[in-house]
């Protein structure tokens, strides 16, 4: 297996382009993977990274450009035909059956024919996994092993499919904690030194600098920053090429006289636990004052939804005290409305949207005084009142008969938020409010969350955007690495200074 | 759904789109007769004329006041199971516990009648009797109720299992404290006295419960389209997550939809009692659960649209012993007619909703 040709090319691409409707999701990159080296592709979420290696991968057909193998340009879509061309990908969301055993799942994935040839298998996969250190138990039942060692198992299995030159790891240490990322670089390096050409997605970059040959960075579809040695290159400027050169300019805000020390919402040492149990944040303080905007920053998934749902009641506090308005706060959703907490969540089309219901009926839902006619809905009223509304006016929602379920996704927003600001609530949780949205939407929004800071709300604001963050924030926090910092004082503190604290997190 | 009266639709897509509602009347008609035709062939290789049944069966239903009272007959129960069933489906919920719920309600309204109603007047009687038949319904959902919010156990497993329990506690009262001391030891409650009994309607079986039921399933359509809990109900069974973020008590929803559900279908089998049988049996309603939820399934938990679904179901079931009586083949063999009509209803749902 082992390649005789560091260096050697194997994959190149040439003015690669993917388009989502009007979303250009990659354009015009170039690339090149070579044996023998470890390429690293840098970017933040949405930046297009996944787009790149799905192309790679032959999930996606691209749209331009083309793939260059073995000196011929190659179709790689669907991914039996990348496979056949010996490319591997350890997917973030592992492709594994849970109710099987390891060395079957390597079978469905390796095997050829109508036998399993169980007992060769067995001594292949104890070949590979004595020679990159990936102790996997062949007789193991998936549902029985910790993400690290699935994603051992993914490795496996790629390694074992006859032909493999190619690996891409799409965020592969996302899963792993601190001491089994150690040994993952290790095997990287590894499998470096066998020949592989390696393709690692991430967004750390002390990972970048610890084993990367070369490094790319995307930001929104395009390649801005490319290296082809690591020599003389520092973390800052990898950062730097991560947030692009977006000047951060302080824009102006209405100069929020509303904003007062009258507290509305206070989280004291609180513990927060995910979905599985497991602590996402720990040891949380966190204050919101009336009318003001404090924006919470962060690499996703560091705890963002598991704050925001604790604070709408979605979720219960493992330990600490969260009070709103002065006032100790337990119980679900309905207690947090009547105190007046109003939650945007991060993905409406789930959690907000009933197929089969129109806008209308959304409308009335939440967001509306409901006009009740006896014990039925006074739909005529609503509808006049809606059409009346000027929030609704303002975002352009659409037609009030359409059915918010073949919405797009920007108008599924767009409903959304009407519905938060109709409310006026005094607190509100809003978590990416211009995600999908194009730039005229994005700003008529971020001015009506500042007008309604204006008037009187306390919003919390939890964005990808550290440009809208600080264009709308008073303060800012961060939350990374299981920890709640800040808060920090948006005028007095840099957008790099808040991406060093992002990354810092991860690495701790 | 309303497409046909948004301004915003094109002409060119309004022609479309009555080609396409042609397209689907074409479905449902095909969808109808195809499991009659399969089962015509089933027919055929016993030597049985299919046509000549089918029209038989047809005489025996429409034919004759008499049939098609037997037929109103057995549609009533399936219809008030096919609501137990349709409702909480509507809020998201599967309940396949219709058939326990009518037999405890039948339970419950016989204990009644026996012990505390015996001499009451019919005016007294026949409503206290619909209460307690609601009553038990409801308590025997109540259970899957609590099952589902506290122990967070999947109400189609524990509404399903707990239909043979039901059987049993039934079986055990008939065999005990409720068994008829004139009986000789056969295993069925003392006759409830005349006046508990619905009034029939002259020349048939057919007593008003079937006016009851269908007023029932009335209430239930214009609850839940057209008035603001039936919009939380379907809210809920639209998508949960948006219930629980509008600030719904969901588990409070999942309560009282099951529990309303259980008092349907325990009103059921009060009506079997009073209507019909006279006096519990171990078998009695046997198998009008399943039936109801068929039903249900048959007509997209649509109240209204369940009104004819139960009532395609009661003439087949009716047609069955025809069947025996004309051909020679076991009554229950209509059953695979039955289960043809559905296979040929779910395979094509999808493709008529979308």
């Amino acid at each position: 297996m082992d390649r005789k040709h560091p260096g050697e090319v194997l994959l190149r691409t040439s003015g690669l382009t993917k388009r989502f409707g009007s979303l250009t999701a990659n354009q015009d990159i170039n690339l090149t993977v070579q044996a023998g080296k470890i390429h690293a592709i840098l970017g933040e979420n949405g930046a297009g990274k996944s787009t790149l290696m799905k192309m790679l991968y032959g999930v996606y057909a691209p749209d331009d450009g083309e793939i260059i193998m073995d000196g011929e340009p190659v179709v790689l879509h669907p991914p039996m035909k990348a496979k056949a061309k010996g490319i591997g990908m350890v997917f973030q969301d592992f492709r594994l059956i849970p109710a099987q055993t390891v060395l079957d799942n390597i079978a469905l994935a390796v095997g050829k024919g109508w036998r399993f040839r169980r007992k060769q298998l067995r001594e292949r996969i104890m070949e590979v996994s004595a020679k990159y250190n990936l102790a996997v138990n062949p007789d193991a039942y998936v549902w029985q092993l910790d993400l690290g060692q699935r994603q051992r198992l993914e490795i496996v299995k790629v390694l074992l499919m006859p032909g493999t030159r190619i690996i891409i790891f799409d965020e592969p240490t996302s899963v792993l904690v601190p001491q089994e990322v150690e040994a993952f670089l290790q095997m990287l390096m590894l499998l470096r030194k066998n020949g592989y050409g390696i393709l690692l997605i991430t967004h750390k970059i002390n990972e970048v600098m610890a084993c990367a040959d070369q490094v790319s960075v995307l930001t929104a579809g395009k390649m801005v920053f490319h290296a082809d040695t690591m020599e003389g290159l520092t973390p800052e400027q990898l950062i730097a090429a991560m947030m692009g050169d977006k000047q951060i300019t302080n824009v102006e805000k209405l100069d929020t006289g509303a904003a007062d020390e009258q507290e509305v919402l206070r989280l004291e040492d609180g513990e927060i636990v995910g979905d599985h149990g497991n602590t996402v944040l720990a040891n949380v303080q966190l204050k919101l004052h009336r009318g003001e905007i404090v924006g919470v920053a962060g690499i996703s998934g560091n705890g963002q939804r598991e704050l925001a749902e604790t604070l709408f009641g979605l979720r219960k506090l493992k330990h600490g005290m969260l009070t709103v308005k002065g006032k100790g706060i337990s119980g679900g959703p309905k207690a947090f409305i009547d105190a007046g907490v109003t939650y945007v969540s991060e993905d409406p089309l789930k959690e907000s949207v009933i197929p089969g219901f129109t806008i209308l009926e959304h409308m009335v839902l939440d967001g509306m005084p409901v006009k009740e006619k006896r014990i039925g809905i006074d739909w005529q009223g609503a509808r006049q009142m809606l059409e009346a509304s000027e929030e609704a006016k303002a975002l352009r929602l659409a037609d009030l008969n359409r059915r918010a379920d073949k919405l797009s996704g920007g108008n599924v927003q767009r409903m959304v938020l009407a519905r938060a600001l109709m409310r006026k609530p005094d607190v509100l949780i809003i978590s990416y409010p211009s995600r999908g949205l194009d730039i005229g939407t994005t700003r008529t929004i971020q001015q009506h969350l500042l007008d309604l800071a204006a008037r009187g709300t306390a919003i919390l604001l939890f964005s990808e955007d550290l440009d809208e963050l600080f264009k709308l924030s008073k303060r800012l926090v961060v939350l990374a690495g299981k920890q709640l910092s800040g808060p920090y004082d948006a005028a007095e503190i840099t957008a790099s200074e808040i991406g060093t604290l992002m990354l810092r997190g991860e690495s701790a | 759904m309303k497409a046909g009266t948004s301004l915003t639709v094109m002409p060119v897509r309004e022609s479309f789109l009555s080609a396409g509602r042609l397209r689907k009347i074409g479905l449902t008609i095909t969808v109808f007769l195809a499991p009659f035709v399969l089962y015509g062939l089933f027919l055929l290789c016993y030597e049985v004329n299919p046509i000549e049944l089918y029209w038989s069966m047809l005489k025996s239903t429409f034919g004759s006041l008499f049939g098609f009272g037997e037929v109103l007959l057995k549609a009533t129960p399936i219809l008030l199971t096919g609501l137990a069933a349709a409702l909480p489906a509507r809020a998201g919920l599967i309940n396949v516990g219709g058939e326990g719920q009518l037999i405890i309600g039948a339970l419950f309204a016989t204990f009644a009648a026996v012990f505390f109603l015996d001499s009451a007047p019919s005016w007294v009687g026949i409503p206290l009797m619909l209460v307690f038949g609601a009553l038990g319904g409801a308590v025997w959902a109540g259970i899957v109720a609590v099952l589902k919010t506290a122990g967070r156990m999947n109400e189609t497993i524990s509404s399903l299992l707990l239909n043979y329990v039901a059987t049993h506690t039934v079986s055990y009262f008939v065999h005990g404290i409720l068994k008829d001391p004139a009986a000789f030891n056969w295993p069925y409650s003392p006759q409830i006295s005349w006046q508990l009994r619905l009034p029939t309607i002259t020349g048939t079986r057919l007593h008003i419960g079937f006016i009851l039921a269908i007023l029932l399933a009335a209430v239930v359509w214009f609850i839940l389209s057209w008035t603001k809990l039936g919009f939380n109900i379907r809210v809920l069974g639209g998508n949960k997550l948006a219930a629980q973020r509008t600030g719904f008590r969901i588990n409070w929803m999942y309560v009282w939809v099951l529990l309303a559900a259980g008092a349907l279908a325990g009103i059921a089998g009060m009506i079997e009692i009073t209507g019909i049988e006279g006096r519990l049996r171990s078998t009695t309603g046997v198998n009008y659960g399943y039936l109801g939820f068929l039903a249900a399934w048959m007509a997209w938990n649509h109240p209204l649209r369940l009104l004819f679904t139960s009532f395609l179901l009661g003439m087949i079931a009716v047609a069955g012993n025809t069947l025996e009586i004309g051909s020679g083949l076991p009554a229950s063999s209509v059953q695979i007619l039955m289960a043809l009509v559905l296979f040929f209803l779910m395979g094509i749902a999808r493709r008529l909703r979308s």
